[in-house]
């Protein structure tokens, strides 16, 4: 035996005692190693369960102890064996400890999943110019929209969401608890608990998967990727649920609100999951790359939201001036992923940007040169879904993509968006 | 003799701990525990299923809290009723429900690092033993031990809240998890047993009108703490499910 396997076992000794001790009743001290704890009635059967639980937690080993070996006493040695036997067969974390990286490797993170959901209620243009007060066609001659979907009474912010990490978890094949970290954007949800705990409850996340909330409205989600690649990269967290998940038809149903504004936007979620890869082998679909962003305070008074004292919410806005910019942004978001990628556009699969409205698409498409159809529209049909609608483009992309994106074909994809501020930010799936 | 509705057969130990449903009014049940003389549970063969309407004798029981359910009996006589699961379901709904965890045993819910995070109430704080809810939606896991498996669940109440790791004491549905780690040929089936349960069985329950669960409380031991369990799972699992394996 080396020492290093000796200091292994003898700090899983250590280990699996703790977590037995937790499970006894305070004063009883903890049986001998060699003795089975059950067979004797110290523990019983939910203790036995707290037991692998725990160690679960404490060493991040998925099914712990299964199968239980054949004639092994559930005993403390036996326990720590298994802490050994599964360390030493991923290799990669020392008991109780964060993953230590050796020098020089690259973590890789990967997109395994994906998924979105759409309010259940389609609202034609024509209601739309109805109900927002405008003349017959506005809506679908300025802004090109031909309907919008918009969440039914029994859905909100977290129903939409929860639909979408469902199947984007479907589509990883993973269980909600092996998720380390569930990361939510929502600019509607505006209530605490926060989305992503609803989210994390909702979901039955384990106890011990981090929940984290970020902003950025529209970019929200691309900010959800940044913070999820990087908490993925640095820490001993492996898998990240990103969700963006927006209801805006409760929001923007104030008089207050201009209805050429609130006419724009549907409700919907889209929600990703990201696993990291730190030994360099990737099985998924698509590669993560690096992600650009920026705020650029110029263009910050073409959209203003705040809510006022009395609640009604409060909207300036510039429809010309915030497409202009959106335009530009959205087109020097593309001259930075072709220099991090390596790549040009006309090498692009699909382009997965954020669309405030259709009309804006079209002219976005014309001034980067690149085909319209490489970008799945959903703001036609759905509306602009704020922080969901590059997401639910993404998810139209990979789904795209002949015979699925595989880890032999994955496509490459431009993701970008621009929201109030202005903020911005993009990344590529490579 | 009093007539109740089977509404809960838990596994206890060797035997079956039973619960029915007495009607006190058109819009109202409540449940009894009927027990056999001079044991908790019912040993096999025990030849009833829930739904299955019984009579018995009652006779005068001792109780202590939380079982205020208890109800001592000479045997269990069968009638010719039976209610299918959504009538079963249907009057369960009349009997003892919560919307939320604070009024299931109508205490406080404890909870500690202790038994898987499961919680857990004091004896002489709860008010009953046993409490139906809706669900929202439910994970199942299968954790091993040398003599086979145990279930557990976490189970997402409708008002938002969570609960824990809660064993599985439904016969039905250790009988059906049962059933399925021996179909899978396997030198580890608990992974794919969990996996089927999650990805295959789960959205089944989902699906329809009828997630109801039962929450019980089982005797307390020398710690003084009575363990959350799940008594009943609706709709109960049925085998033709199996067969998409």
């Amino acid at each position: 035996m080396t020492s290093l396997q000796s200091r292994n076992e003898a700090d899983a000794l250590e280990l699996v005692r703790k977590c037995v001790s937790r499970e006894l009743p305070s004063g009883v001290p903890v049986p001998g190693d060699e003795e089975d704890f059950v067979q004797t009635g110290v523990i019983d059967s939910m203790g036995w369960v707290g037991i692998l639980s725990a160690i679960e937690e404490t060493t991040g080993i998925r099914n712990f102890g299964n199968p239980w070996p054949d004639e092994q006493p559930q005993s403390v040695r036996s326990l720590a064996k298994i802490v050994c036997g599964s360390i030493s067969q991923t290799a990669r974390e020392k008991v109780g400890e964060n993953i230590a990286l050796p020098a020089g490797s690259t973590v890789e993170v990967e997109l395994v999943g994906w998924g979105c959901a759409l309010g259940s209620v389609r609202v034609e243009a024509a209601s739309i110019n109805r109900e927002c007060g405008l003349t017959p066609g506005t809506i679908e001659e300025r802004a090109g929209i031909q309907s919008v979907c918009r969440a039914d009474s029994n859905e909100d912010e977290a129903t939409l969401g929860q639909k979408a990490s469902e199947l984007a978890l479907q589509v990883a094949s993973l269980e909600p608890e092996e998720v380390d970290l569930v990361i939510a954007t929502s600019a509607t949800f505006l209530s605490f608990p926060s989305l992503s705990a609803v989210l994390h409850t909702r979901l039955l996340l384990r106890e011990s998967c981090g929940t984290l909330d970020v902003g950025g409205a529209c970019v929200g989600l691309l900010h959800g990727l940044a913070t999820a690649r990087s908490l993925l990269s640095s820490t001993r967290q492996g898998v990240a649920l990103v969700v963006a998940s927006e209801v805006h038809s409760r929001r923007l149903c104030s008089p207050r609100v201009p209805g050429e504004f609130r006419g724009l936007f549907g409700d919907g979620a889209c929600a990703f999951v990201l696993r990291c890869s730190n030994d360099g082998t990737l099985q998924g679909p698509a590669r993560l790359g690096d992600l650009v962003w920026g705020c650029s305070g110029t263009f910050a008074s073409s959209l203003r939201v705040a809510m006022r004292e009395d609640n009604e919410l409060e909207v300036h806005f510039q429809g010309e001036a915030l497409a202009g910019a959106a335009l530009s942004q959205l087109t020097r978001i593309l001259d930075d992923l072709e220099r991090r990628s390596g790549k040009l556009r006309n090498d692009v699969d699909y382009f997965a940007v954020h669309e405030p409205n259709p009309r804006i698409v079209g002219l976005f498409a014309e001034r980067a040169n690149i085909p319209r159809e490489k970008i799945p529209l959903v703001s036609r049909t759905f509306g602009n879904l704020g922080s969901a609608t590059c997401g639910v483009s993404l998810c139209a992309a990979l789904s795209k993509v002949e015979g699925g994106p595989t880890a032999s074909a994955r496509p490459l994809i431009f993701v970008a968006a621009v929201g109030p501020g202005l903020i911005w930010g993009g990344t590529y799936l490579h | 003799m009093l007539e109740v509705i089977l509404s809960d057969i838990t596994v206890m130990g060797q035997g079956y701990c039973v619960i029915g449903l007495e009607r006190q009014s058109p819009d109202s049940y409540r449940s009894v525990r009927p027990m056999p003389p001079q044991a908790f549970a019912w040993r096999e063969p025990f030849p009833y299923s829930r739904g299955d309407c019984v009579c018995f004798d009652p006779v005068p029981t001792v109780v202590s809290p939380p079982h205020l359910e208890d109800q001592q009996s000479r045997g269990l006589i069968k009638t010719a009723r039976s209610l299918n699961e959504t009538q079963l379901i249907e009057c369960l709904r009349k009997a003892e429900v919560s919307p939320d965890l604070e009024h299931l045993f109508g205490c406080q819910v404890q909870r500690s690092t202790q038994g898987g995070k499961a919680v857990w109430v004091k004896p002489n704080e709860a008010r009953r033993s046993i409490c139906g809810c809706e669900y929202d939606n439910v994970h199942f896991r299968l954790y091993p031990e040398p003599a086979g498996f145990s279930l557990r669940t976490e189970v997402l109440l409708r008002s938002d809240e969570r609960l824990n790791s809660v064993p599985v004491v439904d016969r039905e549905w250790r009988r059906f998890a049962g059933r399925l780690v021996q179909r899978i040929q396997r030198r580890e089936p608990l992974p794919l047993a969990q996996r089927f349960l999650n990805w295959s069985v789960r959205p089944k329950l989902l699906a329809t009108p009828l997630k109801f669960a039962r929450i019980g409380l089982p005797r307390p031991k020398a710690d003084q703490r009575c363990w959350l369990m799940l008594d009943s799972l609706f709709p109960q699992p049925e085998d033709s499910w199996l067969d998409s394996l």
